[in-house]
């Protein structure tokens, strides 16, 4: 665990960058630039849009609302592609890293995974997380923030290779994932923190998303103080 | 992709005309076949054949149909659901059952999703699962849960929640009662009792009764029928391991848990969710249904160590 409070994400991701096969890193390099020249990134909600609310099944089926979770304190969405990738599984184990600090803010902090089934709470026995993790069943929510797309054929043909089986991680025979990406959403809904990279080796750092929780908090604090007076 | 690109698309595989579906979707008509072309960029290839007379879906199209159905029905029926709870509807939820799925499975799944759906109203139906499948289609049932399908109808989502084994249920005085396995060899001598549409009495009859099919006594569709059979010691009843079962009863699994099936979610393709259906989809899709059957069993013929690789 002090491993993740130590590293940042982007020194893990250099040591797992150096650890792929040829064919991975061909197989990489090419979704990035295909994700980069579609633009997908750039349908992604953007700091001021209001975010979508949802409500959808954590790994052992209960329902979160995202109204209950923002009427709470801010909400931190963030998605990641599946339990098969090791930059998410980095993602994730750096986030839980810093849990404590997140519930010390009174953020709410969800990841959304595309994958159902049982595969959320093996994935949480795994690597052993206690974070709120939901299914976004169906891509809805991916969709309505922007960061859904659809697998070009080639990177299909790759994941295929390497025994991913989409079709039953989704429940759909279509291959769709999201860009992985971060939004910090304030208690009216608003997105006061978008974090969009096509490069989805790239991720951000749980202490920048502190870093803007707290930024978030400042100005409410001083309201309150001010009123307070 | 953006969500008005896919309702844009939504509408003309609908209507299969681009004047209409810009009405349908409030906006012009250039407007709308520019969203459709973007979305043909990202999706990598046309979806829809413009031809005057004769607009129709391509292969591709047909392909991502199902899935942006989906995936705009979740978005929708969440927008719904804040108007429906502030106007206190009555939200309608029919969940059709096959005989050989027990009511106690949906329970907790309904129980969670009356949480977030106060009006929730849920009627229950049982039926052979070829006229489930029927009233789907009819829209009398908004849902349902079969066994294991020969095939699944066009037009039909179908999504394996969870595998479940066969086991032997008997009365404790049954002269088989006492081992802990039972051998097929000792169910092939013994009387079984028919259970009416049985979704896998093929299998059965294939295993245990190559050349010629079983001799049955008795029979129903109802298992708490057959249940009452089998204390009153009129033979053995084979049961899906998650059938609740009489205090009478016990159950025991048959040696090398021959007979297995799938339980399955079905739903109709591209129709609109309503709050509930999608509310009760999606918990169905995540729920932990071996607490029913006291084994993780949904992924036992995948690989868990997908995982664990590195790759990109």
């Amino acid at each position: 665990m002090s491993d993740h409070l130590t590293r940042s994400l982007n020194q893990v991701r250099n040591e797992l960058l150096a650890g792929l096969s040829d064919a991975d890193r061909e197989s990489y390099l090419f979704l990035v630039d295909w994700l980069r020249r579609t633009d997908v990134a750039s349908h992604a909600l953007q700091v001021g849009d209001t975010a979508p609310d949802f409500l959808l099944p954590d790994a052992h089926g209960r329902l979160h609302s995202s109204e209950h979770l923002r009427g709470e304190g801010p909400l931190v969405v963030s998605f990641y592609r599946g339990g098969w990738c090791p930059f998410c599984n980095a993602e994730l184990r750096a986030l839980q890293a810093l849990k404590a600090e997140f519930d010390s803010l009174k953020a709410n902090l969800v990841v959304l995974s595309p994958e159902t089934r049982d595969l959320p709470r093996q994935l949480q026995r795994q690597l052993n997380l206690d974070l709120t993790m939901l299914a976004d069943v169906d891509h809805g929510v991916a969709i309505s923030y922007g960061v859904l797309f659809r697998v070009p054929d080639e990177t299909k043909a790759h994941y295929a290779g390497q025994g991913y089986d989409f079709a039953h991680r989704h429940g759909s025979t279509e291959w769709m994932l999201p860009i992985p990406a971060t939004f910090v959403i304030d208690q009216d809904g608003v997105v006061r923190g978008a974090f969009v990279e096509p490069d989805f080796t790239i991720r951000q750092e749980p202490s920048d998303i502190l870093a803007e929780l707290r930024q978030l908090a400042g100005p409410h604090a001083k309201d309150a103080s001010a009123s307070d007076e | 992709m953006e969500l008005h690109q896919v309702r844009y698309f939504l509408a003309v595989a609908s209507t299969l005309n681009f004047t209409r579906a810009a009405e349908m979707c409030n906006v012009t008509q250039p407007a709308l076949t520019k969203g459709v072309q973007k979305l043909e960029q990202e999706l990598g290839g046309e979806l829809i054949y413009r031809e005057r007379q004769l607009t129709h879906l391509t292969d591709l199209g047909k392909a991502v149909l199902p899935m942006l159905e989906r995936a705009l029905a979740s978005t929708e029926a969440v927008r719904r659901r804040a108007r429906q709870f502030q106007q206190k509807e009555v939200a309608p939820l029919t969940i059709g059952l096959a005989p050989s799925i027990s009511a106690s499975l949906v329970l907790e799944p309904i129980a969670e999703i009356r949480k977030f759906v106060p009006g929730l109203h849920v009627e229950l139906r049982e039926e052979p699962p070829s006229r489930l499948v029927e009233l789907l289609l009819e829209g009398e049932i908004n849902v349902a849960l079969v066994g294991d399908l020969d095939d699944t109808p066009e037009r039909i989502d179908d999504w394996a929640l969870f595998a479940e084994r066969y086991v032997a249920v008997l009365a404790p005085s049954h002269e088989l009662a006492d081992r802990p396995v039972i051998a097929m060899e000792a169910l092939r001598e013994a009387t079984i009792l028919d259970r009416s549409y049985c979704d896998v009495a093929p299998k059965f009859h294939r295993l245990f009764f190559p050349d010629a099919p079983p001799h049955h006594n008795h029979r129903s569709c109802r298992d708490l029928h057959l249940q009452h059979l089998a204390a009153a010691g009129f033979g053995i009843v084979l049961a899906p391991e998650h059938m609740p079962r009489l205090p009478s009863l016990k159950a025991l699994p048959i040696e090398g848990d021959p007979v297995w099936r799938e339980v399955r979610l079905l739903a109709v393709q591209g129709r609109r969710y309503s709050p509930a259906l999608d509310a009760f989809v999606k918990v169905a899709r995540l729920h932990d249904w071996s607490l029913h059957t006291g084994s993780p069993l949904q992924t036992k013929h995948h690989s868990h160590l997908e995982a664990t690789g590195v790759s990109a």
